[in-house]
């Protein structure tokens, strides 16, 4: 019954990484760094965090070399790295391409590509290419973009669908021959975008990992952009904690501005929002879940969105409760502005998203359904 | 058997014959239907003894657990069980003299709770103390063996169906705000007590005003001492602790379905916009239900969890929204109204209580922000009203 059911080692995890995390941002100045020089990506932080901390394997199962704790490890460590943007390829890696992975790949496969995620030895971008590539005689073209973490990536894995309509997942060194990879500078500077080319990329050339039914590929990617709720639910949190800061020490006629109803007041409805959205993200990482999946689906599909939309809101009020100040680059608020806006548009768009969930709650459309039921 | 088997049998068996016709009724907007049944249910309710499942076993309660009776809640709900006659009773009235009564107080009003054949009403609004709760001017004063009680409550929700009214009243002369104040518990059936219907947006009249004309009650029904008052008045808001709140979701989970299978009906389901609200509604229930879960795991101790301070401003505005969503899926059909006002109708019009009373939203930001977020207080004015 209980759907929260943090441990004392998530935790423990938790408040690890909470001050790895407060060293590595040093007051702000490491995202103005990453956002001027890092094309969003700390490579020795990444190393530092996933390899030397081992916090890349935290919900990888343990056969493999993980931690396995589960969704929950992952929210935990999303939501304080959504709390400092932290600039690596966790999510794209550790979440998207590790339940990938998990899901179609062989068990050798498993072993060796879960085993190098766990020990902080790879880093994997996913594509989705269903709609966009086009596979012909084994061969792949196509353009993909925004291709996230892709610019770094020691592996592509992507997914295209072949003439029976099954997703066909292959992993491709960035190296292939006729495979180019193009950083974009990124409208959120601490993540990274790249776009990706292919022109006849033979399918033997890469590794073969899988394939998979379509509507099994869609809810595998569904559950894992859950996680992103977490980093939503964090990034919320720093936009709320800086905005209370600044309304507590900002005087204007005379008294604290955060005496004002006015401010009070949208300071209650960013926590509603954020709290609201913590509990969504909790939920979709509960293991009460993991044998409905079903469940399973509906509540990561709430997650994100609810989540990614709450993110949004909080922090476009936490810039305005700032005035001038928020406005301004030197103040690090824009980038979490900038980032909510990323996750709201990331894999399933927030509208998308909710006519998605219209579908699944039984609402009979005339239009064409896009839930792949 | 659990709790939820337990109660599911009794159900089966007993929601029937001349009770059928209440099922699924006497909700909020509601509770003014059928309300002769609704009190025989209340004492059929009783007899089979469901009132008082938390209480101590030496007061006839079962100890039963927060989730136990969460389960139990939820179970009645999906049965679309009556709206409860004596929900003030067992849920405020009966955690305050638990923990606040005397012995004898307990003895006495306990067991007309229990078997559900004496029904409470709240005392607590004036009309010039709503969100200012404290600016009570009802007054109280100890006349030999008696409380005389002039004064005037309002909003008071179903005063005309209940028998006691618990009253907050300024005992001692020349106080002001939280000082001076008494909690009585007061008979309604007495000539000092006159009752008039407050006839409300929605045609219908659960609220009423209460005047008192040299009332009376016993000296020894005051719940704490003299001066206490806002103490037990503001511990009974604290019991409501959120036990209900799923069962209450079963009913908004009803609501939602009939809006969708109307929605489904008349073609509305095609319109993405409505799409997108309904779904939203439908993601706003799911997480009423997580941040439910959430907060009675995490509130066995009592306090108020962070996640507590957004329930009651989270859920009326949800609910407000859904009354206007269930108009838009109806449409312009929705101005026609055949014998009596439908439930979506009703659930329209009803529900613009639902952020007004329990405290307003603007009354919840004030709590969050200062509460939960620490933010300054708000200054308090020196115009008395």
């Amino acid at each position: 019954m209980p759907p929260f059911p943090f441990q004392e080692d998530h935790e423990m995890i938790r408040e690890a990484v909470k001050g790895w995390l407060s060293d590595w941002e040093d007051g702000g100045k490491t995202l103005h760094r990453v956002a001027k020089e890092g094309q969003g990506f700390d490579r020795a932080a990444w190393e530092g965090f996933a390899r030397d901390q081992g916090m890349a394997g935290i919900s990888i199962p343990e056969q493999y070399g993980g931690a396995g704790m589960g969704l929950l490890g992952r929210t935990v460590i999303m939501e304080e790295t959504g709390y400092t943007l932290f600039s690596v390829p966790f999510f794209s890696t550790c979440v998207l391409a590790a339940d990938m992975i998990e899901a179609f790949a062989s068990e050798d496969d498993k072993k060796d590509l879960l085993g190098k995620i766990a020990s902080g030895d790879i880093i994997i971008s996913v594509l989705d290419g269903r709609e966009k590539l086009s596979l012909k005689d084994n061969k792949l073209s196509g353009t993909l973009s925004p291709a996230t973490d892709a610019a770094h990536a020691d592996l592509i894995l992507v997914a295209a669908k072949d003439e029976n309509n099954d997703v066909v997942l292959t992993g491709y060194s960035p190296n292939t021959a006729g495979l180019s990879v193009t950083p974009y500078a990124s409208l959120d500077p601490t993540r990274s975008q790249a776009k990706v080319s292919f022109e006849n990329v033979a399918l033997s050339d890469g590794q073969a990992i899988g394939k998979a039914d379509d509507v099994a590929f869609s809810q595998t990617l569904q559950i894992a952009h859950g996680s992103l709720a977490a980093e939503c639910v964090g990034g919320g949190q720093r936009c709320l904690d800086m905005t209370l800061d600044y309304a507590n020490q900002r005087v204007q006629f005379g008294r604290q501005i955060g005496s004002f109803q006015s401010v009070k007041h949208k300071c209650a409805d960013m926590f509603i929002a954020l709290e609201s959205a913590r509990s969504a993200s909790y939920f979709a990482a509960s293991p009460d879940l993991d044998d409905d999946r079903a469940a399973k689906f509906e509540a990561a599909l709430i997650a994100k969105n609810y989540a990614s939309e709450a993110f949004f809101k909080i922090a476009g009020d936490a810039i305005q409760m700032h005035g001038g100040i928020g406005f301004t680059w030197e103040y690090p608020l824009h980038y979490f502005f900038k980032r909510a806006r990323g996750n709201r548009a990331l894999f399933t768009s927030s509208e998308d998203g909710f006519q998605m969930l219209a579908d699944q709650i039984g609402l009979k459309s005339h239009a064409s359904s896009i839930s792949g039921e | 058997m659990s709790i939820r088997e337990e109660l599911n049998q009794w159900m089966l068996e007993n929601l029937t014959g001349e009770f059928e016709q209440i099922r699924w009724r006497g909700g909020p907007g509601d509770e003014d239907s059928s309300s002769e049944l609704r009190r025989a249910w209340e004492q059929k309710f009783g007899e089979a003894g469901w009132i008082g499942l938390q209480w101590p076993k030496e007061y006839g309660g079962r100890d039963l657990s927060l989730m136990d009776f969460v389960e139990f809640n939820e179970e009645y709900a999906r049965h679309g069980g009556p709206g409860r006659a004596g929900h003030i009773g067992e849920t405020l009235m009966a955690p305050t003299i638990l923990a606040y009564g005397t012995e004898a107080q307990k003895e006495r009003f306990l067991p007309g709770i229990k078997n559900g054949t004496e029904l409470w009403c709240q005392g607590y609004s004036e009309p010039n103390a709503g969100s200012d709760l404290s600016n009570i001017k009802t007054k109280a004063r100890l006349d030999g063996d008696h409380w005389v009680i002039d004064g005037q409550k309002i909003w008071t929700s179903l005063a005309h169906e209940s028998d006691w009214i618990f009253v907050i009243a300024r005992a001692e002369e020349g106080t002001k705000g939280r000082d001076g104040l008494v909690f009585l518990l007061v008979e309604l059936d007495q000539p000092g007590i006159d009752i008039r219907p407050i006839h409300q947006i929605s045609g219908t009249a659960e609220f009423n005003e209460v005047y008192f004309t040299e009332a009376k009650a016993e000296a020894g029904n005051i719940i704490g001492e003299v001066g206490e008052g806002w103490k037990i008045a503001m511990a009974l808001l604290g019991f409501e602790r959120g036990a209900s709140t799923l069962g209450q979701q079963m009913m908004f989970q009803n609501e939602l379905n009939l809006i969708i299978k109307t929605a489904n009906e008349n073609g509305r389901a095609d319109d993405p916009s409505l799409r997108r609200r309904i779904a939203e509604a439908h993601a706003g229930l799911k997480v009423m239900r997580f941040n439910a879960l959430r907060m009675l795991n995490g509130t066995q101790d009592g306090s108020t969890s962070k996640e507590g301070y957004i329930s009651k401003i989270f859920w009326a505005t949800w609910h407000r929204d859904l009354g206007e969503l269930a108009m838009d899926v109806i449409g312009a059909d929705a101005e026609i109204i055949e014998d009596e006002l439908s439930p979506l109708q009703k659930l329209f019009l009803f529900s613009r209580a639902d952020t007004i009373y329990a405290g307003t939203n603007q009354i919840q930001r004030n709590i969050i922000s200062e509460r939960a977020l620490g933010m300054p207080k708000e200054p308090r004015g020196t115009t008395n009203g």
